[in-house]
């Protein structure tokens, strides 16, 4: 047994004040690489489509057909596309998409699925089997027939896929949250808090949610990277952003017919997905560390 | 009158009757034990007293305490009993705390839930109560989490928490049994010492008969399902009356003086407890009792009262027990 008195939460938690509190989670997120690393990214992808609102290097939806296919070079950094616009300013214009559709799809996600699996875990029961079988229901259906059946009727545009995406996530989320809440719901801390003398409903929020806050935080993130390549792939029927406005799974998609003759155009966007998805990866897991009392190493 | 009065207390759970019958008082103030092996029903008879029994379970009979019925209440009113006037303990403190919760907050929270104290007010009075139990500031501050205690750390936290909130009745299940014989002895100091502090009724559930010798005014004696020996703690050990009673001290290690001889073995009571759903129609102990005879297969033998303490069974030991 270490000796609690030594231990970093004694001094956090004698003073309950909140600016100690995020004084200490800095202190110790910062000695984390990968938690530093990711939250940059992150931090980066919200600055540079935060600025895409304001300036891009040039025009991101007009034309110049004699400058197209450009390799890159100093006038166009990252080169230009078939339609001779430039993929830099098409890249930080697609990191707004990009960012809408992670966070609104996990959005609709977590915030339908988490209470639904909570709501299934504490009251059993039908209610159980009524929004399990829902589950069952939404998952049946594999996720882009769906996906294009709701666009289908909403019409199609970015919205709409991200609605279609974020029903997906409902499912996904209300699984793991049921299947979490319920092994602790066994446990003997839940049985003390109803000894205690609360409900259903409190115990879920100041027991049960507590404890499964990391496996959601690190499924989040995996959804989020799931989101973006979804919302390519709808892009890619038709069913996404419409052009001209810039996606990053539709540049990916158009640069597939000019592989041969135009790479940076496949491989930029490939770039910028695959970067932004490990940046949340590694937030999610940083944040997991972080906000888990259990794992936290001594000073 | 009685703070506690249970009356013809029987649970079912599908078509298997895990409790029979049971009945007990208990005084304000009062201390009762509750003994008997494994699947027994030491700890359905609690978890009934708690309105806490698992899905699927019946329970009938009255469970009177403070003048209400507490199985004829509804859910929201049972949750403002529980933990204001009733609180338990329970047998495993590695997992009775929640681990992403500070052990403060988790003792206040019953102060600010049950009393609506200002959060501020609650940790105060959580930090008297942490010291009350034997974890002093600032060594165990209230900002430490779970893990960072050991097992009879957090049992102490598990007693303060079920004191926040000054119950009439606290219910101990097996509070000791996790712990190493150290923390055992301190632990159940404590309790005796809180409860006589705080007036408040103890019932005691263990196995251990020493445990219940040295700490209760009054026992029960359980066996599957049922009540075979109830009394004064005194005179129950001095009769000993029933073969299950004597078995199971005689069972037990602390009741030896001296160290075994070589060679020789604890004695043993043969057989295992019936299973619920296939209990004997005549006394449940006859299948393993040294001293049974053909009068007790039929029946069900009725509580006989001798002097001050009743024992179900047709023939019980009369003689004293030398103990």
């Amino acid at each position: 047994m270490r000796d609690p008195g030594s231990n970093l939460g004694s001094d956090l938690g004698s003073d309950h004040g909140s600016r100690e509190i995020w004084r200490e989670y800095w202190l110790r997120g910062r000695r984390s690489a990968a938690f530093v690393f990711g939250l940059t990214v992150t931090l980066a992808l919200v600055a540079v489509a935060l600025l895409s609102l304001i300036w891009t290097p040039y025009p991101v939806d007009v034309m110049n057909i004699p400058a197209k296919l450009q390799p890159p070079s100093a006038a166009h950094w990252l080169g230009t596309d078939q339609f001779g616009r430039d993929v830099l300013s098409r890249l930080i214009g697609g990191a707004v998409n990009s960012l809408a559709v992670s966070l609104v799809a996990v959005g609709i996600g977590a915030g339908l699925g988490v209470p639904l699996g909570a709501l299934a875990a504490a009251r059993r029961g039908l209610v159980e089997e009524v929004v399990m079988r829902f589950n069952d229901f939404t998952f049946a259906f594999p996720a882009l027939l769906s996906a294009v059946m709701i666009t289908a009727i909403l019409g199609p545009g970015a919205i709409n896929s991200i609605i279609a995406i974020g029903i997906f996530n409902i499912p996904v989320f209300a699984r793991l949250t049921r299947g979490a809440a319920l092994s602790l719901w066994q446990r003997d801390f839940v049985m003390a808090a109803r000894v205690a003398g609360k409900g259903r409903t409190r115990i879920t929020a100041e027991h049960i949610l507590p404890n499964i806050a990391s496996l959601l935080i690190v499924q989040m993130t995996i959804q989020f990277a799931l989101a973006i390549l979804a919302e390519a792939g709808l892009s890619y029927l038709g069913l996404g952003t419409q052009p001209p406005a810039p996606s990053w799974g539709k540049m990916l998609n158009e640069a597939q017919t000019l592989m041969v003759l135009a790479p940076h155009l496949a491989i930029f966007p490939g770039v910028a997905i695959m970067v932004t998805v490990l940046g949340l990866n590694l937030l999610g897991d940083g944040l997991r560390d972080l906000l888990d009392p259990r794992l936290r190493r001594q000073r | 009158m009685s703070l506690l009065s249970v009356r013809d207390l029987s649970v079912k759970l599908g078509p298997a009757p895990i409790l029979e019958a049971v009945s007990f008082d208990l005084a304000a103030g009062g201390s009762l034990g509750i003994v008997g092996e494994s699947g027994c029903g030491k700890s359905m008879t609690a978890l009934a007293i708690m309105g806490l029994l698992p899905e699927g379970a019946r329970a009938s009979g009255e469970i009177v305490f403070e003048g209400e019925d507490l199985l004829a209440l509804s859910e929201a009113e049972l949750c403002r009993i529980r933990g204001r006037r009733l609180a338990m303990v329970f047998q495993e403190p590695m997992t009775a705390l929640n681990p992403v919760k500070t052990i403060g907050f988790q003792v206040a929270e019953g102060l600010r839930w049950h009393l609506g104290l200002a959060r501020g007010d609650a940790e105060a009075r959580a930090v008297k109560l942490l010291d009350r139990v034997g974890l002093p500031q600032p060594r165990f501050s209230p900002g430490l989490y779970p893990h960072q205690l050991s097992g009879g750390q957090r049992q102490r936290v598990v007693i303060a928490m079920a004191l926040a909130c000054e119950p009439a009745l606290l219910i101990a299940d097996e509070p000791t049994t996790a712990l190493d014989v150290t923390s055992q002895a301190a632990i159940l100091d404590l309790l005796a010492e809180v409860a006589e502090e705080a007036g408040l009724a103890l019932v005691l559930i263990t196995h251990d008969l020493a445990v219940v010798w040295q700490n209760t005014a009054a026992m029960l004696v359980m066996y599957a399902g049922r009540v075979v020996e109830r009394g004064a703690t005194a005179a129950v050990f001095q009769r000993m009356a029933h073969p299950y009673t004597r078995g199971l001290l005689a069972a037990s290690p602390g009741a030896l003086d001296a160290p075994l001889p070589a060679g020789r073995r604890f004695a043993t009571i043969p057989g295992t407890v019936p299973d619920p759903r296939h209990r004997p129609a005549g006394c449940v102990f006859a299948g393993r009792c040294p001293r049974v005879q053909d009068d007790c297969l039929p029946a069900q033998p009725a509580d006989f009262a001798i002097d001050g303490h009743a024992v179900a069974c047709l023939h019980p030991h009369r003689e004293e027990t030398p103990l």
